[in-house]
């Protein structure tokens, strides 16, 4: 092989992987910071480290078939999956009336909607931490208002009774999180074509006509993106929880999320930890995956 | 013979003979002038103490500086055993839950302190520690692994004024056929709460406690022990706090809810002594400093501008428990950590603040939370003298210590903890009793089971061998 000939063969190597050459850092990188603690934990859950025994041989399915048997775990997905099965409609649907109100020009409409979005701008331990404060039996205003009107003292423990506990998280939450529902769906009902609307309005066609017909196919991707990202969120849903409940009364209001930081940084079940966080990793895969066909974001 | 036995003496020994355990303390960490010792302490209010007094007091003794690790209550134990997994030797002396020492002993995260306790000549005033601790938080197996610090017992405090009151008396006595008085057990505890309650609520109602996590287990625990429960069947190690007596205890706490002010499910430790304070409750249970503060002690102090000003200096009377077994509750050991680099100079300090001398002191600052622990704290007349009733408060913790239940102290404890305070805040949310107790006994099995029943089965018989384990 001549020298020209081994030159000319790395240069067109080098020009067609160039791009590859430029990306490879990055992607170590990624590689690291991603994929290594991943399978770190991968590792860790087929050992037996906990607290005061680091026991790191293979114990095989030990943690997964423990998945199983706890309860509690069962019982804090139950109770993620409720919270997210309320309050994600919930804050969609607030979230999309209060866009059709603010969609038209009104005075003062700037100063509403930076109020609105103030909620959402706090960090949600503080939230939780207010609410806390707005339920409380004897300082809360809530009570308070609540008695104003019944006409007597009216003792509701809005953290410890089971069936105002849920009440009060989903209040909390929707609070915080439907402006950004709200702020979503009003860039994407701005950005439905008006020339559409206005024909449908010369054609007669009424409201609920108009809103299956041209708004939902025209601000779906968005909705799809703003379901999806409040989803997870409420999914990973611990500071306004731990704020306000704690996760009690007992373990009544504990989440995944709750759940899990309790076993791994209470009581440093490490191994059992990796286990659950698994387990959460494979779920959330399963749903996202599911949601993104279903919504057709993904082909 | 003499002249040998003076031989045999080394100067650390003759040092101890002349003088008491602090000097002796202060005069053999003079050598290691210049340096830091770092301390774990509970953040808040109890680590004013090495931060204001007892560390600035040391480095002025000493030449040492402390560096106080302030670390919230229920991550210390994680702390302690991060710092000693690590090896990374970050703190070298250590406040420890006595119910931890067993798991913090099993992993090799405490230093054996006898040796030093005999080169330092402190064995003498560790018998001056009342027995309570001395005998229950200072040792795993024959070892010391920590000086008990902290006096901690519940104690029942009462509204004098409303107990004195002759119509009441007459009233009370009418309706049940005994005087009002401190009660004798939680039968009377009900009646006399009920009672007070009838007369006078919304203004006091009969009794307030904490209801809120963690506390409530600490209650728990002494009422199901005096009432004749038993934690577990120490053959087969399968729990028995859902036995009869257990549900019939955790029936009675959520009775008395009844007699308590409206909201009281909620109430954590600054609920109930908000309200103890204020004179919205007649009798409540807790630890010592509700008793000083109630009795206006510290009242000027900056630290504790978020205790309310008291509204009953003066009317407050201190009592045993109902049944007269009250739980010790908590406490504090001053221990050192095996990770440490300093061990000596952190021995010489626990030493130092653990001393006859320095911990009188120590728990007589108004703003920590250090509650007295030896007898010559009970017998100090200038302890008696803080206020008028300061003697009878000491009497009282004396008697209480005396009589003490040891909390539930077994491999992998805050687990156990954690289900016994689950389960109580279920109860207070309105679970049934028994659903309630099933429940906690199943999480008891399961730890057991995964810590190793014959593990257990070896802490938990030695455990309950000691006096202030059962009654």
């Amino acid at each position: 092989m001549s020298t020209d000939t081994y030159g000319h063969r790395l240069s067109v190597f080098s020009d067609r992987n160039f791009k590859y050459l430029m990306v490879a850092p990055g992607i170590l990188i990624l590689l690291l910071v991603g994929i290594f603690p991943l399978i770190y934990s991968l590792v860790v859950s087929f050992q037996n480290i906990t607290m005061t025994d680091v026991d790191t041989s293979f114990q095989g399915l030990l943690n997964y078939k423990q998945l199983f048997r706890d309860a509690r775990l069962w019982q804090a997905l139950g109770h993620t999956a409720l919270i997210t099965a309320i309050a994600l409609p919930l804050e969609l649907v607030l979230g999309f009336l209060l866009a059709q109100l603010f969609l038209e020009r009104m005075p003062g409409r700037q100063i509403f909607v930076a109020l609105l979005v103030l909620p959402t701008v706090l960090s949600p331990i503080v939230a939780g931490a207010t609410w806390r404060l707005m339920f409380d039996v004897r300082f809360g205003p809530i009570g308070q208002i609540v008695s104003y009107f019944a006409g007597e003292p009216v003792t509701l423990l809005w953290t410890v009774n089971p069936s105002l506990v849920y009440p009060a998280i989903i209040i909390c939450e929707v609070w915080q999180w439907t402006p950004f529902m709200f702020l979503l769906l009003l860039a994407a009902l701005s950005n439905v074509d008006q020339s559409q609307l206005e024909a449908a309005e010369l054609d007669g066609a009424s409201y609920w006509r108009v809103l299956r017909q041209i708004i939902m196919p025209a601000i779906k991707p968005v909705v799809a993106i703003a379901v999806l990202i409040r989803g997870l969120d409420l999914f990973r849903i611990f500071d306004i929880i731990w704020a306000l409940t704690e996760g009690g009364p007992g373990s009544m209001t504990e989440t995944i999320s709750l759940y899990t930081y309790v076993i791994g940084f209470t009581q440093f079940d490490t191994s059992y930890t990796a286990a659950v966080a698994f387990l959460v990793v494979a779920l959330l895969s399963v749903i996202v995956t599911l949601v993104l066909r279903r919504m057709e974001l993904v082909k | 013979m003499l002249g040998a036995s003076l031989l045999a003496l080394t100067p650390s020994m003759a040092l101890a003979q002349a003088k008491n355990a602090a000097e002796v303390a202060v005069e053999a960490a003079k050598k290691f002038a210049g340096t830091e010792i770092s301390i774990v302490w509970e953040a808040g209010l109890q680590s004013l103490d090495p931060l204001n007094y007892s560390g600035p007091k040391w480095e002025k003794l000493t030449g040492i500086k402390v560096k106080v690790v302030e670390v919230p209550t229920d991550q210390m134990f994680t702390k302690i055993m991060q710092d000693f997994r690590s090896g990374a030797g970050a703190y070298d002396a250590l406040n420890v839950i006595p119910s931890w020492m067993p798991d913090l002993v099993k992993a090799g995260a405490l230093e054996p302190l006898d040796a030093m306790v005999d080169q330092f000549g402190y064995r003498d005033e560790l018998q001056d520690i009342a027995a309570a601790y001395r005998d229950n938080q200072m040792k795993v197996g024959d070892k010391i692994y920590g000086f008990p610090d902290d006096g901690d017992v519940m104690l029942l405090y009462y509204r004098k004024d409303i107990f004195e009151d002759p119509k009441m008396m007459e009233e009370f006595k009418a309706k049940h056929g005994y005087d009002l008085a401190p009660p004798k057990d939680w039968k009377q505890f009900s009646e006399i709460g009920q009672f007070i309650t009838d007369k006078m609520a919304p203004k006091t109602y009969g009794a307030g406690f904490f209801r809120a996590a963690p506390y409530p287990q600490y209650m728990y625990q002494e009422r199901f022990r005096m009432e004749g429960g038993k934690f577990f069947d120490a053959e087969t190690m399968k729990s028995t706090v859902n036995s009869d007596v257990g549900v019939k205890v955790l029936q009675d706490m959520l009775a008395d809810n009844k007699f308590m002010p409206p909201g009281v499910e909620q109430w954590n430790f600054v609920d109930n002594l908000a309200n103890f304070l204020q004179g919205a409750t007649a009798m409540t249970i807790s630890w010592p400093p509700y008793g000083r503060w109630a009795a206006g002690y510290g009242s000027g102090e900056e630290a504790l501008n978020w205790v309310p000003k008291t509204q009953v200096a003066g009317k407050v009377g201190y009592s045993i428990n109902p049944l007269g077994r009250p739980e010790l509750g908590v406490g504090f050991a001053l221990s050192v950590s095996s990770a440490s680099k300093n061990k000596e100079a952190a021995y010489l300090f626990i030493q130092w603040l653990n001393s006859k001398q320095t911990s009188l002191e120590r728990v007589q600052l108004p703003y920590t939370l250090r509650d007295p622990f030896r007898t010559s704290h009970y017998e100090s007349a200038e302890y008696r003298k803080l206020w008028p009733d300061a003697g009878a408060y000491l009497d009282t913790i004396k008697l209480s210590g005396e009589k003490g239940l040891l909390d539930l102290s077994m491999l992998q404890q805050d687990k156990y903890d954690e289900a016994m305070s689950k389960a109580l805040s279920s109860l207070f949310a309105g679970t049934d009793p028994k659903a309630v107790a099933d429940e906690m006994a199943a999480q008891f099995d399961a730890i057991t089971e995964k810590v190793g029943a014959d593990k257990q089965k070896e802490i938990y018989q030695a455990w309950a061998a000691k006096p202030g384990a059962y009654p």
